[in-house]
């Protein structure tokens, strides 16, 4: 797909899957309109995006920033009810797998699990949105995976 | 777009026009002649451009005027929405809109303006638009210009013809062109506008 030109483009071709990212990880409608705005608005005012083919990785760092953010400066109780509204239907992953995930896990690699197993990026991308190496995005993936496991047992 | 995502989008792009960091409108319209895609940046309207999205020399041409930040903001496009209903429902005859010709040539601008004086239900043709523009003989460049104008319909392009009495060209099609001819109601030769000359 060609380089985005505009901040609408940008917008329109990735507005859907940043929102479900951050209603995964912050499991609350409020929080995850915050966060879809708070994106957005960074990404415009820096502008341009990094590199050519990038912005979506670009866009997802922005994102678990902001959640990550979000939790340092308040805990909250996930609400049920707006986990449903992101519930998954990929890899097996159910909505008690994505309810436990945000329950358990510490940020990074709730982050993790959410992009690779909900949001479907590849390893490469989830290691540029979470500016780490994809060995690194594998290992997070994985104890994520075992805990949400250990947890649901 | 479900609810949630309409309500987010609104208020992202509310903030993103208080910030200034808006500065083109767009938002995709319904006509009788399918889909038009409307700007409206701050000197007025940019672009009308028929289907539901537009080119990438359209949006090249307008960033490199005003930017990247062209944003869907039915605040902006709405008023030229309004006046475009009523002009395909026979009840508006002018246009009571600010266009923006600034990113366009000296000699584009030159012919778009003497093609927005010529009134509904007329035509003229392509030379009288390039004598009007200062050149006489340019009427193959005011054809290109036309064929290029980025506001068509709010500036009638399809209200200029060839001398030879045949349709011309234009950016929607031809039938969109005669869609207008006889929307406005003007001097219709006996069995429609030819779209080649008759041998």
């Amino acid at each position: 797909m060609a380089e985005p030109l505009t901040f609408g483009e940008l917008l329109e071709r990735h507005e859907r899957e940043i929102f479900a990212y951050a209603l995964r990880l912050t499991g609350d409608r409020d929080d995850a309109d915050d966060v879809y705005q708070e994106t957005f608005l960074a990404a415009f005012r820096g502008w341009p995006p990094p590199r050519r083919g990038q912005e979506r990785a670009w866009l997802y760092r922005i994102a678990t920033n902001k959640v990550i953010d979000r939790a340092r400066r308040a805990k909250r109780l996930v609400r049920i009810d707006d986990l449903r509204l992101a519930a998954p239907e990929r890899d097996g992953v159910s909505l008690a797998d994505l309810a436990t995930a945000v329950k358990v896990l510490p940020d990074g690699q709730r982050a993790a699990f959410v992009l690779r197993k909900l949001q479907g990026l590849e390893y490469a991308e989830v290691a540029r949105a979470l500016e780490c190496s994809e060995e690194a995005a594998r290992a997070r993936v994985a104890e994520a995976m075992k805990k949400v496991r250990e947890a649901m047992r | 777009m479900n609810e949630l995502m309409v309500d987010a989008r609104e208020r992202l792009v509310a903030r993103a026009r208080r910030e200034g960091l808006e500065t083109v409108g767009y938002g995709v319209v319904d006509s009788p002649l399918g889909p038009l895609w409307i700007a409206v940046g701050p000197k007025g309207l940019l672009a009308i451009h028929y289907g539901g999205e537009p080119s990438a020399h359209e949006l090249e041409r307008i960033v490199r005027a005003y930017g990247p930040g062209l944003l869907p903001d039915a605040r902006r496009s709405d008023p030229v929405a309004r006046e475009l209903d009523q002009y395909f429902a026979g009840r508006r005859k002018s246009f009571d809109l600010a266009v923006d010709l600034s990113p366009l040539t000296e000699f584009q601008r030159r012919i778009l303006s003497a093609t927005a004086k010529v009134a509904y239900g007329d035509v003229t043709t392509y030379s009288r638009v390039a004598a009007k523009a200062g050149n006489q003989k340019a009427s193959r460049a005011a054809g290109a210009a036309l064929g290029a104008n980025p506001i068509p319909i709010v500036v009638p392009c399809h209200r200029i013809v060839a001398t030879d009495g045949t349709l011309g060209g234009y950016a929607g099609g031809l039938d969109a062109k005669r869609h207008l001819l006889a929307l406005e109601g003007g001097a219709v030769p006996p069995g429609g506008w030819p779209t080649k000359r008759a041998m």
